[in-house]
Parts: structure tokens; C-alpha cells; sequence
């Protein structure tokens, strides 16, 4: 089967030159055969895929954007009867009573959601290594010892792997678009905090938390932003903002456009052949006629990770109180007091790294810490908020590597500290806790793997970002 | 601890009042209660906190508090903020409550207690309502349709110096939140937390947690006190610790001795943005304020009604409006006030109905106290028609047409009346002439009784002096 865009695909379905239930059986059965080697999805539901299928053959396709089009949801976001655990063994054989409005927005367009996709648990990870207790790990799909990064691992890998029109909705915190989507090698839009609905998301930290789009090219990726972006009143952070028509930038002229590059990529320790590839696209960039300057983020180099992880930490902790054992999700026999059960629960069905995050974040917001930790986190906040305004009201773009790196190799995971493993988000971060949209596409390959830069924007400009991204794409 | 206490009782309340809104708190569920509903019915993924789901604010909750916070005289924050309040327990469906913790709705309140003191009321806050627990044999039910119900927290200074001003408290604050029409009592529950303590133990501070009921708060703080007391007396050292209420045995019990304050990590609800309380909004609050109680006293003494009496019944929002729409009416204030607090009372009591759930209208009642004050019917006949229109639907004038309940006042058939009563009756009339005034009151009763109550009494009194004297 020969991998077509998108938009191509999803006009053949328009116009019935491809019979839909003989393309879904097909992509079920690639789906099924890639995850049996790179464990892509933690679940295929291929009854639910009928049921959509027999849906969509009664409706009219003509106008359907997303017409047939095969999409696997990160599991954190909930799908009407298809089970949605987050990665999290707590919510093993949970099968949400409602749709995500994003995936409400997909299928209305025509999408068919063929699975859930891997994941950190919970999203709390940088690698998707750390999966929930039971699920498998997710492999690299250039090389199976490398992780795909996380945490939207799987659906990075799955976009990486389809040899079918394919999107994937995932969804960022602190950079689980961006980094899997560099990991992998594939488009990873993460949008501007409040532009797609989070009703139906599993939170992780709801003032982080960001629903985008992963797709093999820059118009793929943004085809799927059109239809799920848009205001929700089940949502009270959503925006009102209009929706741009982002497929109508791409390739429009960037002449004179001001690019800001990231001084020395905030003092990291950056891979030679990625600060070289930073280096090929300032260049690309300025044949296109636009300006590069290199700057500096004083305040967000050094605070956005402790920033990120204390905010992401005291949220996550409220959140997953929620899991007790009652009402939905795993249970245990009854035994002891009500403290004994959930704790029992808990101990039983969360993984290491969701212990911790749920420590520490409830240490960051307990009476004595609170004013240094919590508090302290959301005025910094507001401070690095100001420094991405004050370079936008100059600049109409920030670039940067992705990651530091290219993926490791699962071995080298295993040697870091955890303290380590956050240090791999310190190019992410910053954006994720701006709330400033960013994408992460391939440009150029280091040993093999692909190398993955990354573009930031001010707040709903997510059109112009596309635009100066999709030159990096055609001259890639 | 430093204290400034020197009264011999200090109380402070922290009253949780559900309010009267179509819809739960953060979904749109139904609010009140329907009788003999299934448990767990009246919920969705939101109150049940399924992942996934964020709340929604209802924004009547919002109207509802800036009533309150107006009424109270309360600084009113530029915002409002939600918190999440975070515990385990199996009545929370988050394990966490979405309640207001940084910036309250409302804070440097104040209410007047039937004296004329003023009991400061530091913060009033939004918040909801967690599941209702029941216990079956060794296991715990939980219902979640009471989840998310919407509440409204006051909290008191401690300055309440005895369970009767508390109780006094409760009262003006029911009464208030009636007159607002943010709360009812057939619908709404109101839920009391209480810090108590005396100055004979140097006020070792004593919380009774979760008493639901005005009556029964009332009842608890009177047993709390007589309990504190009786403990010293016998020479026992207080505890700071937490009590519960049992309302079958009428006694508190220890629940916990409180080590320390317990910590909920407070952080504010990243689901929910901040709203803008303008001044605007504010002033359309203000501007759309019911009559209060204290306004309604003004307003009846100034039309003749004894201040008390208009005190009393401005005390009860159905009836002091009922009272208002009479006299505007044209019923003669007074009358109308005597009428209404006495025999409009006495009449529902009797048939056990609720002034809302009764017939009688504020015209029928203008038309009787009409008809009284002009003399056309006596007041027994006022009391049997007030007996009526509670329960019936019935035009007086009519109805007093139809059963000939015109006053009598024909001399002849009077007098005739008072010669039968005079003749059946001789030891009355001997005990009369000796001078016993009671007697002659029984002679009046007898000729009443046989005129059916429509006896003129003027007539009947002058009528019988001039016959036995």
C-alpha cells in the first residue's frame, strides 16, 4: 500500500474511488503487524472501527475533510467506548461514556479512530519508557533498541511506521509532542494552550495539558489542527479565538520575516550533528529571505524546567486522587479501612515515576512548602510568559533543536538519574509552560536517526509558524 | 494560645447553606432532591469525576452569592477563584473539593441579631457538596447525587457568647437567605460546623463538626455547652479536639483529638479561569436586591403596625410578604397585621398548611379585614372565613351572602335572643347582680351562640345591660 497525504486520501474516500471497508481492513491488519513488533498501541479496537465504518458509508462523504482517514488517539484521551487507561494499569478495562471533543471534532469529520496509542503513564516521562505496570514499551522506529521518546511515544511511532495515510492526536505538557514527533522523525504540532478543547483528556496538568496533532508531513499535521481546534463551553480554559486556515500558509513567502535562534540552545550540552543541523536551517531559512538572529532567554533557560516540574507535579498529585479503586478503573477485594483499600490500590497499580511525581508534587503544595514551591512556580511562571512576549513583539518565530539529543538507546535510559531524564525537556519546557504553540519537524539525520528542530510562536500564531516551517519541509 | 476572650461562652459557625439553583454546581445535573429518587440517578461523569471530565461553572451559584455578599455587607473580591481542596474520602468522587481558598467571595461581612448586636461574618465562599454516605450493615453506600451541589460557607468571628445568640445567628441568617430567595427549606440543606468554648476551662476550643439542621444545630450547641461546663465542674481538663453529633441521643461524641491542622495542599483549580466580578455586575445585584426583613419592619410601622409585632412577622419572609400585598390591598395595616400573624396563622396551623401551599390570597384577606373593620361581620365570622379560604377556593362577599353571615344587628331579634339566654340562665344572672363581671361575659358568649356569631357585639353588650341590670 502506497502512503499517500492525507488531504489525497481522504478525497478519494470523498469520491469513492477507494472502498473505505476494504482500506480499514487493510490498515487494521498493518496496524496490527507493526505493533506486534514495536508495540505502537495499547489497544486496536477493530469492533469500534466497523461500527465507525458502517457510520460513515450512511453518511455523505463529500465534505468530510478527514473522510476515512485512519487516526490513533494517545490513550490519555478518551474515546466513547473504546477503553482509555492513560498507560495507567489503575484504569485497566475503563471504557469512557463519553468522546473527547476532540475526537467528537475527528469523527464528525470522517476520521475513523482505529486505537489507543502508547504512552508514558500518564504522560510522566520523557523516553515512554515509563509505562504503566503490564503495558509493553514502545521501539524506535529507525532503530528498535532506541526508545521513541515520550510521551506520546506511540503515536510518534505509529505516524513514523504507517504505511497508510495516517494521523495521530496526541497531546503536550511539557513536550510529548515535540519530543517523540524528533525521536521519530515525523511533524509534531503542539498548539497554543486553550485552542483545542481538553474535555475527554486525562489530566495530566491541566494548565499544561495540550491536544495536537502528529502527521507524516507539515500539512498533514495541520489538516487535523483545522478540524479539532475551535472554543468548547465544557472546557472553561478553552479560547474564543478564530480559527486560521493553516494549509493556506504553507509555503507563502517568509521574505523578511525575523527568526529568533536560541543562543547556544540555553548552554546545553547539545549533540555536534544537531547544533550543525540548527546551523543547515538558520541557513535554509535565510535563502528564503528571512532574518536569524541569535538571542538569549535568561529567565527561561534557567527556570522553565523547575518551573515546569513543580506546577506539572502539585497538579498531577490533585488529579490522581481521583484513583481510588472506586467507581471506575481497577478494584481489589474489600478489605480494611477505606485509607487501607485506595492505598492498597494505589500501591498495586501505579507505576514508580507516577509515585514519585504524586510525592513530590504534594510535598510542593503542603502548608510549609507551599509559598516557596507551588506559589513561587506560578509568579515565575508569568515571568517567562513576558520574556517569549517581549522576543514575539520583535520576532516571528523562535528556533531551537528539539531535543538534545537523538534517542537513546533503551540501555542508556536505565544509566540516567531522574534529575537527568528531566534535563532532556529543557528545550521543551519553555514553550509547553508559555503556552506558546511549537512544532517539531524532522531536518537532517544524525547516525542514522532523524534529527528533529523545532519552531515556537506567540499565542494563536500558529498560521505563521506553519508557514515558516513548511520551507524547512520542501528543502529538506 | 493568646486569646481576648471574656465572655462566658465563645462560638464561632461556619453554616453551609445549599443553594436554591436549577442545576448542581459545575454540571448541569438537577439539583433538588425528588422524592424517593434511585441513589446515584441524578449524576454524570463531572459529579461522579470520571477522567476526563472538567466543571463547568454555573453561573446562577455566582448571582446567588453576591446576593448574600451584598446583603451582608461584605467586601466582594474582584474575582472569583476556585481552589481544590485535597482529602481522601469516599464521599469526595475527585478526592479533592473544588471549594474557594486564596480569595473568597465575600470577606468583613456582618449581620444583626434580633438585639441590634453585630456579629461580624469574616468570609463567605462558593463550594460544593461532597456524596451523601449511608451505611449498610459492615459497608458504606455512597449516593452521588448530592455531589456538587452548590453551597455557600459563612464564617462567623468567635463571637457568639452564648448557644442562644448562636441560635439567634442561624435564625436572622435563614431568614435572610429566604428573603434573597436563595434558599428553601423544603429543598435546601443547611449543614453547621461550631467552634465552642468556656471560660472556665480558659477556653480550650472545641469544634462539633457537620450538624445538619437548624434545630438540631441549635440543640448541639446548647448540649455542647452544658457538657464543657459539667466537665470542668467535675474537675476534668478539656481537650482541643473534633466532636460529632448524634441526633438520636442528643449528645456529641469525640471523634478525634486534634495534634495538628490538617493540611488539604491547596492549589487553585487549573479547570476553572478566574471570572471578572465587575462593579457593574455588582451594581446589578444591587440595584435587583428584594425588600429585606428589616426594610419590611420599617415599612409596617410606618403604616400604623406595632414595631414588635412587625418585628415578628417580618421574621418570616411568606408571611410578612403576604402581610405586604394585603395592606397594598387596602386592607387597614393594623387590622391586617393582627389578622395575619394571629388568625391567618392559627388557620394554617390547623389544616397543617404551608402559607405558599395554601388557597388564601392576600385579596380575600383584604376584603375580610374590609369587612371587620367596617363592622358588616364580627370576628367570629372573620375567624370561620379565615378557616375557609386556607383551605377552599371561595369568594367572600358571596360566601357571606349565601350563608347569611351579614352581622345581626336588628335590636328586636336581639333583645329577644338576650330574654331566652336571660330565662335559661338565672344563677349567671344572680351571680351578675352580685357583681361577678365574668358572668356576664358567659350571658354575651350564649347570645352569641345563638345568633350564630353574627350578633352584633356592641348591640348584644348594651342590649343585656339594660335586661339584667
Amino acid at each position: 500500500m502506497m502512503r499517500v497525504g492525507v488531504h489525497e486520501y481522504a478525497r478519494q474516500i470523498q469520491e469513492g474511488s477507494l472502498d473505505l471497508k476494504e482500506e480499514m481492513h487493510r490498515v487494521i491488519q498493518e496496524a496490527r503487524r507493526i505493533n506486534e513488533e514495536y508495540a505502537y498501541f495499547n489497544i486496536i479496537d477493530e469492533t469500534l472501527v466497523k461500527d465507525q465504518v458502517d457510520d460513515l458509508i450512511k453518511r455523505k462523504r463529500k465534505d468530510l475533510p478527514l473522510a476515512g482517514v485512519p487516526v490513533s488517539v494517545k490513550d490519555c484521551i478518551c474515546v466513547k467506548g473504546m477503553e482509555s487507561t492513560a498507560g495507567s494499569a489503575i484504569l485497566k478495562g475503563y471504557r469512557p461514556l463519553l468522546d473527547a471533543t476532540a475526537i467528537r471534532k475527528a469523527k464528525d469529520a470522517g476520521a475513523i479512530i482505529i486505537g489507543k496509542t502508547a504512552q508514558d503513564e500518564f504522560g510522566f516521562g520523557s523516553f515512554n519508557v515509563n509505562v504503566g505496570r503490564g503495558f509493553k514499551t514502545p521501539k524506535n522506529p529507525h532503530d528498535l533498541s532506541r526508545v521513541t521518546g515520550g510521551s506520546s511515544g506511540g503515536s510518534a511511532g505509529i505516524t513514523a511506521k504507517a504505511p497508510f495515510a495516517h494521523l495521530s492526536i496526541a497531546e503536550s505538557t511539557g513536550g510529548s509532542i515535540a519530543a517523540p514527533a524528533a525521536f521519530c522523525g515525523v511533524v509534531g504540532i503542539t498548539p497554543t494552550y486553550g485552542r483545542v478543547s481538553r474535555w475527554g483528556l486525562i489530566d495530566y496538568a491541566n494548565s499544561l495539558d495540550k491536544i495536537g496533532s502528529m502527521g507524516a508531513s507539515i500539512a498533514d499535521a495541520s489538516l487535523l489542527l483545522e478540524v479539532i481546534f475551535g472554543h468548547d463551553e465544557k472546557d472553561a480554559t478553552s479560547t474564543h479565538q478564530a480559527i486560521p486556515s493553516l494549509r493556506a500558509e504553507l509555503h507563502q513567502d517568509i521574505k523578511g520575516r525575523r527568526i529568533a535562534l536560541l543562543k547556544d540552545s540555553f548552554r546545553t550540552a547539545v549533540d555536534s550533528d544537531i547544533q550543525k543541523a540548527a546551523t543547515n536551517v538558520k541557513a535554509v531559512l535565510e535563502k528564503c529571505g528571512a532574518r536569524v538572529d541569535e538571542i538569549e532567554m535568561d529567565i527561561t533557560s534557567r527556570y522553565a524546567l523547575p518551573v515546569y516540574y513543580l506546577l506539572a507535579m502539585s497538579e498531577a498529585s490533585t488529579n490522581l486522587a481521583k484513583f481510588c479503586g472506586m467507581r471506575y478503573g481497577r478494584a481489589e477485594p474489600l478489605e480494611g479501612s477505606f485509607d487501607d483499600y485506595f492505598s492498597n490500590v494505589r500501591e498495586l497499580h501505579f507505576g514508580s515515576e507516577v509515585k514519585r511525581r504524586i510525592l513530590l508534587g504534594t510535598f510542593a503544595r503542603m502548608a510549609g512548602h507551599r509559598d516557596a514551591f507551588y506559589i513561587k512556580a506560578a509568579e515565575v511562571r508569568s515571568l517567562i510568559i513576558q520574556e517569549y512576549k517581549k522576543i514575539f513583539k520583535s520576532y516571528d518565530a523562535i528556533l531551537s533543536p528539539t531535543m538534545p539529543i537523538i534517542a537513546p538507546r533503551f540501555a542508556d535510559i536505565e544509566k540516567l538519574t531522574p534529575l537527568q531524564s528531566y534535563m532532556m525537556d529543557i528545550l521543551t519546557v519553555g514553550p509547553n509552560v508559555a503556552g506558546m504553540p511549537h512544532v517539531s519537524m524532522p531536518c537532517g539525520q544524525s547516525k542514522g536517526m532523524p534529527i528533529g528542530m523545532m519552531l515556537t510562536s506567540d499565542h494563536f500564531n500558529e498560521a505563521m509558524m506553519v508557514r515558516i516551517a513548511s520551507h524547512l519541509e520542501v528543502s529538506r | 494560645m493568646k486569646h481576648a476572650f471574656t465572655t462566658d461562652v465563645v462560638i464561632g459557625m461556619e453554616v453551609h447553606v445549599e443553594l436554591k439553583t436549577h442545576t448542581k454546581l459545575f454540571c448541569s445535573c438537577p439539583r433538588p432532591a425528588v422524592d424517593g429518587e434511585t441513589p446515584n440517578s441524578r449524576v454524570c461523569p463531572i459529579c461522579l469525576g470520571h477522567p476526563g471530565s472538567k466543571p463547568m461553572l454555573n453561573r446562577a451559584c455566582i448571582d446567588m452569592g453576591l446576593k448574600l455578599a451584598v446583603a451582608l455587607k461584605c467586601r466582594i473580591a474582584p474575582q472569583l477563584i476556585f481552589s481544590r481542596k485535597s482529602y481522601f474520602y469516599p464521599d469526595m468522587s475527585k478526592n479533592y473539593q473544588i471549594t474557594q481558598y486564596e480569595e473568597p467571595l465575600g470577606t468583613h461581612g456582618e449581620l444583626k441579631l434580633s438585639d441590634g448586636s453585630t456579629i461580624h461574618v469574616s468570609r463567605i465562599h462558593l463550594e460544593e457538596d461532597p456524596a451523601a454516605l449511608g451505611h449498610l450493615g459492615s459497608y458504606v453506600l455512597v449516593d452521588y447525587n448530592r455531589s456538587g451541589n452548590p453551597l455557600i460557607e459563612i464564617v462567623t468571628a468567635p463571637q457568639l457568647e452564648s448557644p442562644e445568640r448562636a441560635r439567634d445567628f442561624m435564625k436572622r441568617l435563614v431568614t435572610l437567605i429566604e428573603y434573597l430567595d436563595i434558599f428553601d427549606v423544603e429543598s435546601c440543606i443547611i449543614k453547621a460546623d461550631a467552634n465552642i468554648s468556656i471560660k472556665e476551662s480558659g477556653y480550650t476550643r472545641v469544634e462539633i463538626k457537620n450538624v445538619t439542621g437548624f434545630k438540631e444545630i441549635a440543640r448541639a450547641l446548647f448540649y455542647e455547652v452544658e457538657r464543657q461546663r459539667s466537665e470542668v465542674a467535675q474537675g476534668k481538663k478539656l481537650l482541643q479536639e473534633t466532636r460529632g453529633w448524634d441526633a438520636i441521643k442528643g449528645l456529641t461524641y469525640s471523634m478525634r483529638t486534634k495534634e495538628t491542622e490538617e493540611d488539604y495542599g491547596y492549589i487553585i483549580d487549573p479547570d476553572l479561569v478566574p471570572t471578572t466580578i465587575s462593579q457593574e455586575w455588582i451594581g446589578k445585584i444591587r440595584n435587583s436586591m428584594p425588600e429585606l426583613a428589616e426594610e419590611k419592619v420599617q415599612k409596617f410601622a410606618l403604616r400604623g403596625v406595632d414595631l414588635e409585632m412587625a418585628k415578628v412577622i417580618s421574621q418570616d419572609k411568606d408571611l410578612a410578604e403576604f402581610l405586604d400585598a394585603t395592606i397594598l390591598q387596602g386592607a387597614d395595616a393594623e387590622l391586617a397585621a393582627k389578622w395575619v400573624r394571629k388568625e391567618l396563622v392559627r388557620a394554617l396551623n390547623q389544616e397543617k398548611l404551608k402559607l405558599g401551599k395554601s388557597k388564601a390570597t392576600p385579596q380575600q384577606v383584604a376584603c375580610l379585614i374590609k369587612l371587620l373593620k367596617s363592622g358588616e361581620i364580627t370576628d367570629r365570622v372573620g375567624q370561620r372565613l379565615i378557616e375557609k379560604i386556607v383551605s377552599q377556593d371561595i369568594d367572600i362577599q358571596s360566601y357571606i351572602e349565601k350563608e347569611g353571615l351579614g352581622i345581626v344587628s336588628d335590636t328586636g331579634h336581639l333583645e329577644d335572643l338576650c330574654k331566652q339566654v336571660i330565662a335559661e340562665n338565672p344563677t349567671a344572672v344572680q351571680d351578675f347582680k352580685q357583681g361577678e363581671q365574668k358572668s356576664f361575659n358567659f350571658l354575651v358568649g350564649k347570645v352569641m351562640q345563638k345568633a350564630k356569631g353574627r350578633g352584633d357585639p356592641a348591640k348584644i353588650n348594651e342590649l343585656m345591660k339594660l335586661l339584667v341590670s
